[in-house]
């Protein structure tokens, strides 16, 4: 169980201080999909910062089955990106000069995970594992980024845009693949986008605005990648 | 405007070498062209003394002009590459509106401002310190005093032509760096050699594999660490070892250049290693990596080059030094040279403290920086 009490942060000092959560509470319960909806500077891409442990809170709290991680200092919050927390970026963020299998090894290693080659042969590129992300399309980097992301075995997954870069073919062929395994495997995952169409494949839909949230609803009919308008 | 005077101020180490080599240089050449003036009109015990004193300026402005000017083209290039690689997506958006590898490149001649400014303002210092220094060349009475004379051809040496060879080297080798494909300077896309690419399995750890290709991958970053050392423990060792051989004020100069030079090369290195590599170690923070796994995976790798590289400099500056005192000062009875491993040791200690001093100190700049900006600006 995730629980986000009145987050408040902040950038900048003094006149130029910025709030850009004001507030912020909502929980989402173990293996939810919940995504959080807003336009370009809602504060949603924040909001996930502070959720999966990459930022601290000025005020406020987040508890992961009962621990605030907002106490936490810099080596606690390590161990706990370590041990709990995956990321899938927009812009994939891939070492370029490392293989596809060295960079999904960069998450299998920490969760000692072994069986990584399968999770590649899974997304499709089994038979790129040597390539260099710089000579894969867009679609195919974005896979290597799931990979990397699942071979750490994840307790929670978290996604900024992960669509945001690919065209619809693809971008749909991701969600698709993504939202299988969330339901096979059972992790909990929280996915930030400005789609409100994605939105209708998520359980539990958390709308920003302003650093606010304006509205949250949980879908009655949960919707699949290829039912979803684009 | 591509390159702007500002891109050229950031220079500074350039300048800082620059200044140096000319502020030694220019002392020795006008002391040298003034005592082969004094020499032909100087009796035959006299001429032997000066056959010395040019002998010992010639070896001077060799061993200064040559290592620091070489220290410091190194410097340039090190720094156009890594100017083309940061501002790559503009220049390739520049050469694929039709502009020309030479004529983007022309623009980088701006780079010479920062050896002119150095070497302009070294000139100006050594004149107005040479009149100390020629007194304490002629200390001692055995030579008479000589006059100071202004020799354009100096001016010319030391000033002019580098400023034109650096505004020339900068522009032909931005040219060569900018003659590739369009699109790998857009899309960032590298090229793929047979030998990166080869289909190789790896079973290795993937910080193993992650250390191996951050040094294969910054290959020019590699070489300039191993420079920067060879610099500090070649510059700092040699400056203690010559005072036997060229008096105090000598001693102190170079001491005063060697660490300046160690100090700004290895100052650009290792920040040039932390800031390369900052959007992989944001990478291996975010998703759980300890502080010390990623600073020992990214840049453990260049310690055993910056340590291969202090050895080399021992090994040279040794070797320099023998070979000067065993053919060129032979016949004047200066003491034998001996390895001083004292010296070596205090260097090797100082080294150690620079070095893992400046990684520590940027590493810690680099956590200040939050995973946004970090990726932003990469």
């Amino acid at each position: 169980m995730i629980e986000i009490k009145d987050v408040v942060k902040r950038y900048g000092a003094g006149e130029s201080c910025v709030e850009v959560l004001k507030g912020v509470s909502f929980n989402i319960e173990d293996g939810r999909f919940a995504v959080i909806l807003g336009a370009s500077g809602s504060g949603k891409s924040t909001l996930l910062n502070v959720a999966s442990g990459l930022d601290k809170p000025d005020g406020g709290s987040v508890i992961y089955d009962g621990e605030n991680i907002s106490l936490y200092d810099d080596k606690q919050l390590t161990q706990f990106r370590k041990n709990k927390v995956g990321f899938i970026f927009q812009q994939y963020y891939l070492l370029p000069h490392l293989s596809v299998e060295q960079n999904v090894k960069l998450g299998a290693d920490l969760a000692k995970n072994e069986d990584y080659k399968s999770i590649i042969t899974a997304v499709g590129l089994g038979d790129k594992l040597r390539k260099r992300p710089s000579s894969l399309s867009g679609g195919e980097q974005q896979r290597v980024a799931i990979a990397r992301a699942l071979a750490k075995k994840p307790q929670v997954l978290f996604l900024d845009e992960p669509t945001g870069a690919l065209d619809e073919q693809t971008g749909r062929q991701a969600l698709d693949y993504i939202c299988g395994l969330q339901k096979e495997l059972g992790f909990t995952m929280i996915m930030v986008t400005h789609n409100r169409n994605i939105a209708e494949m998520a359980d539990i839909v958390v709308c920003m605005n302003s650093g606010r949230i304006s509205e949250i609803y949980q879908n009655q009919t949960v919707k699949s990648a290829y039912e979803i308008g684009w | 405007m591509i390159v702007g005077v500002k891109d050229s101020l950031k220079l500074i180490g350039i300048s800082a070498i620059s200044f140096c080599a000319v502020l030694v240089c220019a002392m020795f050449l006008n002391y040298l062209i003034d005592v082969n003036l004094a020499a032909d009109m100087a009796g035959a015990q006299a001429a032997a003394l000066y056959k010395a004193q040019v002998l010992t300026a010639k070896v001077v402005v060799a061993v200064t002009g040559g290592c620091l000017g070489v220290a410091a083209m190194i410097m340039l290039f090190f720094y156009i590459k890594n100017y083309i690689d940061a501002h790559k997506n503009e220049l390739g958006i520049l050469k694929a509106m039709g502009y020309s590898n030479f004529r983007i490149a022309l623009h980088f001649w701006s780079f010479g401002f920062g050896v002119f400014f150095g070497t302009a303002l070294g000139f100006a210092i050594s004149y107005a310190i040479m009149p100390e220094f020629y007194r304490a060349q002629t200390e001692g009475g055995a030579l008479p005093e000589l006059a100071i004379g202004f020799h354009a051809e100096v001016l010319a040496y030391t000033v002019i032509i580098p400023t034109v060879l650096f505004a020339v080297g900068a522009i032909l080798y931005a040219a060569i760096k900018l003659s590739r494909p369009v699109i790998e300077l857009i899309k960032d896309r590298e090229k793929c050699s047979d030998k990166m690419c080869r289909e190789k399995p790896d079973d290795k750890p993937f910080l193993v594999s992650l250390k191996r290709s951050v040094l294969s991958s910054k290959k020019t970053l590699v070489f300039f660490i191993m420079f920067a050392s060879f610099c500090f423990s070649a510059m700092t060792q040699m400056s203690v070892s010559m005072d036997d051989y060229a008096g105090p004020m000598l001693m102190a100069m170079m001491m005063v250049i060697g660490l300046a030079l160690a100090f700004l090369s290895m100052l650009i290195a290792v920040v040039s290693a932390v800031n390369g590599n900052a959007k992989t170690l944001a990478m291996l923070r975010v998703f759980g990596y300890s502080r010390t796994e990623c600073c020992n995976a990214v840049l453990g790798g260049y310690r055993p080059f910056a340590y291969l590289g202090f050895a080399i400099g021992t090994a040279y500056q040794y070797g320099l030094l023998k070979i000067m005192v065993e053919l060129v000062f032979k016949d004047f009875g200066v003491p034998e040279l001996k390895f001083d491993y004292v010296v070596m040791l205090i260097s090797l200690a100082a080294f150690i403290l620079l070095y893992e001093g400046m990684i520590f100190v940027n590493v810690q700049r680099i956590k200040k920086i939050s995973l946004k900006q970090i990726m932003a600006e990469n």
